[in-house]
């Protein structure tokens, strides 16, 4: 099989299975209990939550752990109900959805804003967005306080006035694939999941700032010092410290870099030239998307049948058009980036991983221009050039 | 694999090494009766058509008539492997009928003749359904 989509999830690796399997039978213990046990349950936990704090330049208890990234991602827009939230199309559904159920008209204000978008990868500029956002939305009257005042430019330090506002990052997707410092981004929050990096799904993490506003969505127990209730999940998160140290010990975003951007680069290079009709929707250039994601959209050809005639061929990879229930909806991320339906529902995500190689791509080439030539034969839409 | 597209009719998943049954797969990597390239390559009476593709699927169909039968059938799609596999499947269950018969084919028997289309899929039945009312409708009107 060639599994190109890294960014859905990536295989558990082998060293965190073998973790997890072990710390079933010798951390049991519930991790709040006082007893020994329990105690070195607890020691397992503080490791892993000192790795992710070392690696994003926080402090272990500015780190709590969560169930997931939907939940990091739900504790903050609940965090901030009733008052100002600031997001956009290109978001994670569970910042969109809750942030449309529980915006207001109250400060403080909540700017939610992802490093790197999911679909195509384009990495964003936070604090640009943030400065425009902050920008349209500012009350204009002179009673009103100045709610927000960006005083750097990009990767300095973002002062944010705390009266008014603050600002939370989805980094899901950036963690391992490119540094990251949760003060040179000016985060009060930043959203994190094991599953994208090797680790178990059902672990996640959540960065808080010192100082700043919580809301617990789960309540009900003393856990991770009152701000997330429900016994820990030792074992996931066990797992999750393996996959982080490792990812620490590779430094696995200078590989990204390198590596895997060599394979991403080529593929991209190779779709152009030897598909007709294909054109990308990541930006390639260095600096511009994350070196592990290529979206690409082949005119005439719908997504959902390239995905499918690719997955026969054993070669895995994701769509931005699905097909369910009666109704067909193009990727919002497409949607709002290209404007264009057909561009959306063409559209092929390919993500690659630290385990892709050089072989991927070429499987990837030998199969899939002709699936693109048979579609782009049956299809009902004419190709407007030959190129 | 994943046991995403899984529903009560296609409850032998377990047994399947792909997303769609046997059926649905074969007429999907081996569709009957498309038609390949340039349309005017087939010599057909009437043509139905129906959807639209910033919607994520359209469907072509065209056929030849004698005699009130369809005596050939052709299509083309830009759509789903749902919808690729249920023309495929409406053109060979139309191919010999008369008109009045091919009219009579409906989504739930696309749907048994695939056998274990995920219900979440059925109205890509109903596409092919619809093309091919269109093209007898327009072979009428003519």
């Amino acid at each position: 099989m060639v599994y190109l989509d890294y960014a859905a999830t990536v295989p558990m690796l082998p060293e965190v299975l073998e973790a997890m399997h072990r710390a079933e039978t010798q951390f049991f213990a519930n991790a709040s209990a006082l007893h020994t046990p329990g105690h070195l349950a607890l020691n397992e936990i503080e490791n892993t939550r000192e790795i992710l704090a070392g690696l994003i330049g926080a402090k272990p208890s500015e780190i709590i752990f969560t169930s997931g990234a939907s939940e990091s991602n739900n504790t903050i827009i609940r965090t901030f109900e009733g008052c100002q939230i600031e997001t956009s199309l290109l978001e994670h559904h569970s910042i969109i959805e809750s942030a449309k159920k529980y915006t207001g008209d109250k400060l403080p204000k909540l700017y939610s804003y992802m490093l790197a978008n999911n679909e195509i990868g384009e990495i964003l500029d936070i604090v640009q967005i943030v400065k425009d956002a902050a920008k349209i939305s500012l009350p204009k009257s002179a009673d009103e306080p100045e709610i927000f005042k960006p005083k750097t430019e990009w990767g300095k330090p973002l002062v944010t006035d705390r009266r008014g506002a603050y600002v939370h990052s989805d980094l899901t997707q950036v963690l391992g694939k490119i540094p990251i410092n949760v003060h040179e981004l000016g985060l009060d929050y930043a959203t994190f999941s094991a599953h994208k990096i090797g680790g178990p799904i059902g672990v996640g993490a959540l960065y808080i700032k010192e100082g700043v506003p919580l809301t617990p969505l789960i309540i009900g127990g003393n856990q991770e010092h009152k701000r997330r209730g429900g016994t820990y999940n030792t074992v996931g998160i066990i797992g999750f410290g393996v996959a982080l140290k490792k990812m620490r010990d590779e430094r696995s975003w200078e590989l990204y870099d390198t590596q895997v951007r060599k394979l991403r680069d080529e593929l991209a290079r190779r779709i152009l030239a030897e598909i007709p009709g294909s054109s990308l929707n990541t930006d390639i250039t260095p600096g511009k998307s994350l070196p592990n994601i290529l979206n690409a959209s082949f005119q005439a050809a719908e997504g959902e049948s390239i995905q499918l005639y690719l997955d026969a061929e054993g070669i895995i990879v994701s769509t931005g058009s699905a097909c369910a229930a009666g109704d067909i909806k193009p990727s919002h991320v497409l949607m709002a980036k290209t404007g264009d339906a057909e561009v959306a529902h063409s559209s092929i995500r390919f993500s690659f991983g630290l385990e892709s190689t050089q072989k991927d791509v070429e499987k990837v080439m030998e199969v899939l221009p002709g699936i693109i030539d048979r579609l782009q034969k049956i299809s009902t839409i004419e190709m407007k050039e030959k190129k | 694999m994943t046991d995403q597209k899984c529903d009560k009719k296609s409850n032998n998943m377990e047994n399947q090494d792909w997303v769609y049954s046997e059926i649905v797969k074969e007429h999907f990597l081996r569709p009957r009766n498309y038609l390949m390239g340039d349309e005017s390559k087939f010599k057909y009476d009437a043509m139905g058509l129906v959807g639209n593709p910033i919607c994520g699927d359209q469907m072509k169909m065209y056929i030849k008539v004698k005699d009130n039968k369809i005596v050939d059938i052709r299509w083309k799609t830009y759509g789903c492997a749902s919808a690729i596999a249920s023309t495929s499947a409406l053109s060979e269950l139309a191919k010999g009928q008369t008109l009045d018969d091919a009219l009579k084919i409906d989504a739930k028997q696309i749907d048994d003749y695939l056998g274990t289309l995920p219900k979440h899929k059925f109205h890509c039945s109903v596409l092919g359904h619809e093309a091919l009312a269109d093209a007898i409708k327009n072979y009428r009107d003519k």
